[in-house]
């Protein structure tokens, strides 16, 4: 059993990143749990969205650590951070100013900013994910495409490919069943 | 077999469907709207009827005009729907009438946390109604069981002549998960009165429901919710008439039980430590026992999958081994009233409760309950 | 001598007879101008017919005296059963027999949207303008100053005007008669059955209470008839209603009646756009 998590405010498409990434999961035959809790209001608010991955179903998808947690922003932490003290790598967005032992940083939302896919951080961080060959970028790109903003979110994806170069191997390690 | 991707609630829908729903009657509320929305849009399309009713009162009563037009029939609430359309189930029961009700529960009472999971609602999907009333409740603990357990509901409803709970919650309601959809689902229609001198009200045998006349067919049916003899002639008065229905409708569904009680044991026969749990929780509680296993506790799980009827025997025998019964629910307390009823006398009980915030659970709660003292 | 048989009793089961209504009641000359309608409709018997009724005396009329498929619900949802039946077998003729309270007080909410979807339902309300099954208190229909059980020292609650109310809803046919009115009464069932069969009926049919009532103010059902009859002006056009309410009388007549499709037959086009866009 493995997971991956998505953390941060309501408006950043972090519920959409799980089901991308349950979708995704799923057409490459797995079986698959995704469930998303808000915090106080859904815009702004704090936001998790996570998908437990599993060859056989899953036993349990209230899970209290994750295999990959992908930070977007700081509003998502507080009120899980004994789950991402417990899990197996962190990725926060560099502008995340949280330390932890577990944690390496990227410039997701930099990235978005320079190369003009302001409010893709999701589909980025989709992309680092799959760097690492765990998400098939086909099949990812295939489920994407049956979602609004195609053009856009493959722009985001092909940036998220490239930035996830570096922490390929982490990935894979944490997610690889 | 198609295996498809569903949240529970999607799950509930792609159920009644299936087993041949055609009449939905709701009013919005979080958590279960979207079974609603799902209808909305596959009933019209399929030769079904959709209606977005007034409110609760309206939905519960609709559906069960539809059903006595013959309809497969259901709604979906919430805890504030489901508690105003108590008093329509109450009268279900009475008039017999079969119908599926979906209550997704979030934490209350009132409108609490709207988008919140609990289990605060197992005592009144039990006993909500006023009166002497019984009718089977049950708990999905996955999308893949809302798909399951809609569908037997039906079956349930259909054979029985009753209203049918299925409880589930905002967790397995919104979680999404990989379900797989049967080809063809075959659930026997009710059974109409040979002629109109067979009693649509009575039955020499109480476990057997008595056969349902639709409207429209020239049976002349008299449906009432007032006290009725076997060919639905109101007597208000007598004691007789009072009891032998009361008691028929009671014991329809009690002396099922055997039929209705569906549970799941897992772990070890002469567990020490016992959990006893329904609905989403048991997803962790099923990771708890194999943590506690493999820390060389001889332990099991009792999942409870039929809420009620209650099949005593089953329960009092699965725990009699137990010295710890642990009791995780959603809720400040509700489930634990039958393990104290029914466990060894000299039992450690151990609740777990915890509910709101949309926070479940954990495994390891459920493991240090076990091995520690009570919370 | 043989006695030819009341119209009435081919429409009623007679092992259930007499009626529970106390002497006197008004609900016989609502069942009878019912009844009468249907005779001279050429109505044999009533097996496409259902009705459906909610809690009170009035709910008793089809349940079970009427000869026919009839639900007695509980207090305030026979619009709401009525409504289920009526989609899950659109063949039926759905009738809607309820007293003033249980239409239009707990039951309102259902009243009023049944008529905003023109629903095909015939809805008659018997107003007696008390809730008399349970012994004389005020209902939503109660007139002014009146004592009840619960008003003992005179209504103080401007009561509701139903049918005016329904007017402006999309309610396809809208009339109020007093028992004293029969023959119009029957007219008004008699068009509600046939020629306007579709969509949102209602029929308010002014029936004071035999014992709440009429032998709280000291009258005898003669004398009470006597003065509704005196009471009643029959309006031409809606216009005249407050008119002749103003002048403390009461206004009768039919006051809508529209051939607009009912909620059937639009959801039957909304079904079949359903049908198509998902063809697509
Ligand atoms: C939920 C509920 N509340 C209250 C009652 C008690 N109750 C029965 S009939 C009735 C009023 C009936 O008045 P109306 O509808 O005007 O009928 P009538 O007896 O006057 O014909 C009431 C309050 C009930 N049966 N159910
Ligand atoms: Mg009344």
């Amino acid at each position: 059993m493995r997971s991956i998590a998505f953390l941060g405010r309501g408006g950043q498409g972090i519920v959409f990143a799980g089901e991308v990434i349950a979708e995704t999961l799923f057409e490459q035959g797995l079986y698959v749990a995704q469930l998303q809790s808000y915090g106080a209001e859904v815009r702004g608010g704090s936001v998790l969205s996570y998908v437990v991955f599993d060859r056989d179903r899953v036993e349990n998808p209230f899970i209290e650590s994750f295999s990959l947690a992908i930070v977007l922003h700081e509003a998502g932490m507080r009120r899980w951070m004994k789950h991402l003290e417990g899990s197996d790598l962190v990725i926060l967005d560099e502008l995340v100013s949280a330390e932890l032992r577990n944690a390496v940083k990227l410039p997701i939302s930099r990235v978005c900013v320079e190369k003009g896919v302001l409010g893709r951080e999701n589909v980025v961080a989709i992309g680092v994910i799959a760097a690492s060959g765990v998400l098939d970028p086909s099949v990812v790109e295939r489920v994407l495409s049956r979602k609004r903003g195609f053009e856009k979110n493959i722009e985001a994806l092909k940036l998220g490919l490239e930035l996830g170069r570096d922490v390929a191997d982490r990935v894979a390690a944490v997610l690889r069943l | 077999m198609v295996r498809a991707l569903l949240s529970g609630n999607e799950a509930v829908a792609e159920g009644a469907l299936a087993a041949g729903c055609n009449f939905f009657a709701g009013y919005p509320i979080t958590p279960s709207s979207e079974i609603m929305h799902y209808m909305a849009r596959e009933l019209p399309k399929r030769g079904g009827s959709f209606i977005q009713a007034e409110d609760e009162l309206a939905a519960i009563n609709m559906v069960i005009g539809a059903s006595w037009a013959g309809a497969r029939a259901m709604t979906a609430t919430s805890g504030p729907g489901f508690s105003l359309m108590q008093e329509g189930l109450g009268y279900a029961i009475m008039t017999e009438t079969p119908l599926v009700i979906v209550n997704v529960m979030r934490a209350g009472p009132a409108t609490g946390q709207a988008t919140k999971a609990a289990q605060g609602d197992l005592m009144q999907a039990r006993w909500g109604r006023h009166g002497d009333q019984m009718i089977p409740v049950l708990a999905p603990s996955s999308p893949q069981e809302a798909y399951d357990l809609t569908i037997e509901a039906f079956a349930i409803a259909e054979e029985l002549r009753t209203p049918v709970v299925v409880l589930s919650d905002e967790f397995i309601a919104h979680g999404r998960e990989v379900v797989e959809l049967r080809e063809k689902v075959e659930i026997p229609s009710r059974r109409k009165p040979r002629d109109p001198s067979e009693p649509p009200f009575g039955s020499p045998d109480p476990r057997i429901a008595p056969p349902m006349p639709p409207l429209g067919e020239g049976y002349y049916v008299i449906v009432t919710g007032s006290t009725h003899n076997e060919y639905g002639y109101r007597d208000v008065h007598s004691f007789e008439t009072h009891f032998r229905l009361v008691k028929r409708l009671v014991d329809k569904i009690r002396l099922n039980v055997d039929k209705l009680f569906r549970y799941e044991v897992l772990g070890d026969d002469d567990a020490e430590v016992a959990i006893v749990c329904f609905g989403s929780v048991s997803r962790s509680a099923k990771q708890a026992l194999r943590m506690l296993r493999s820390r060389g506790v001889r332990a099991k799980l009792l999942r409870l999958v039929t809420l009620w009827p209650m099949n005593d025997e089953v329960v009092r025998r699965e725990l009699r081994s137990a010295k710890t019964i642990v009791v995780p629910e959603m809720n400040l307390g509700q489930l634990i009233y039958d393990v104290q009823r029914l466990a060894r006398e000299d039992s450690r009980i151990v609740a777990v409760n915890k509910v709101g915030g949309g926070i479940p659970i954990y495994p390891s709660e459920i493991v240090e309950a076990a091995l520690g003292g009570s919370r | 001598m043989s006695v030819a048989k009341h119209f009435s009793r081919k429409y009623l089961r007679e092992e259930v007879l007499p009626t529970p209504f106390c002497p006197g009641c008004f609900n016989g000359v609502v069942m009878n101008a019912m009844f009468k309608a249907m005779e001279e409709l050429g109505i044999e018997d009533l097996r496409n017919f259902v009705f459906v009724s909610g809690i009170g005396c009035s709910s008793w009329i089809p349940n079970p005296l009427i000869r026919a498929d009839s639900l007695h619900t509980l207090h305030g949802r026979a619009v709401a059963v009525a409504t289920g039946v009526k989609l899950a077998n659109p063949r039926l003729n759905v009738v809607v027999i309820g007293g003033d309270g249980d239409l239009v007080a707990i039951g309102g909410n259902h009243l009023l949207h049944a008529a905003r979807r023109n629903m095909d339902l015939l809805v008659v309300m018997v107003n007696n303008m008390v809730y008399a099954m349970t012994r004389g208190q005020l209902a939503p229909t109660t007139p002014l100053g009146f004592r009840t059980a619960t008003t003992p020292y005179g209504n103080f609650e401007p009561p509701i005007n139903v049918a005016k109310l329904l007017i402006n809803t999309n309610a396809n046919y809208v009339a109020r008669w007093c028992v004293s009115n029969f023959h119009k009464l029957k007219q008004s069932f008699k068009e509600a059955l046939s020629e306007v069969s579709k969509g949102f009926r209602f029929i308010e049919v002014v029936a004071p209470c035999i014992t709440y009532v009429v032998r709280y103010e000291g009258k005898t059902p003669g004398q009470k008839i006597k003065e509704l009859r005196e009471a009643c002006v029959e309006v031409k056009s809606i216009s005249e209603i407050d008119d002749v309410e103003r002048r403390g009388k009461i206004a009768v007549g039919v006051f809508k009646k529209e051939l607009k499709p009912g909620y059937v037959e639009l959801y039957e086009s909304y079904a079949s756009r359903a049908r198509e866009a998902s063809q697509k």
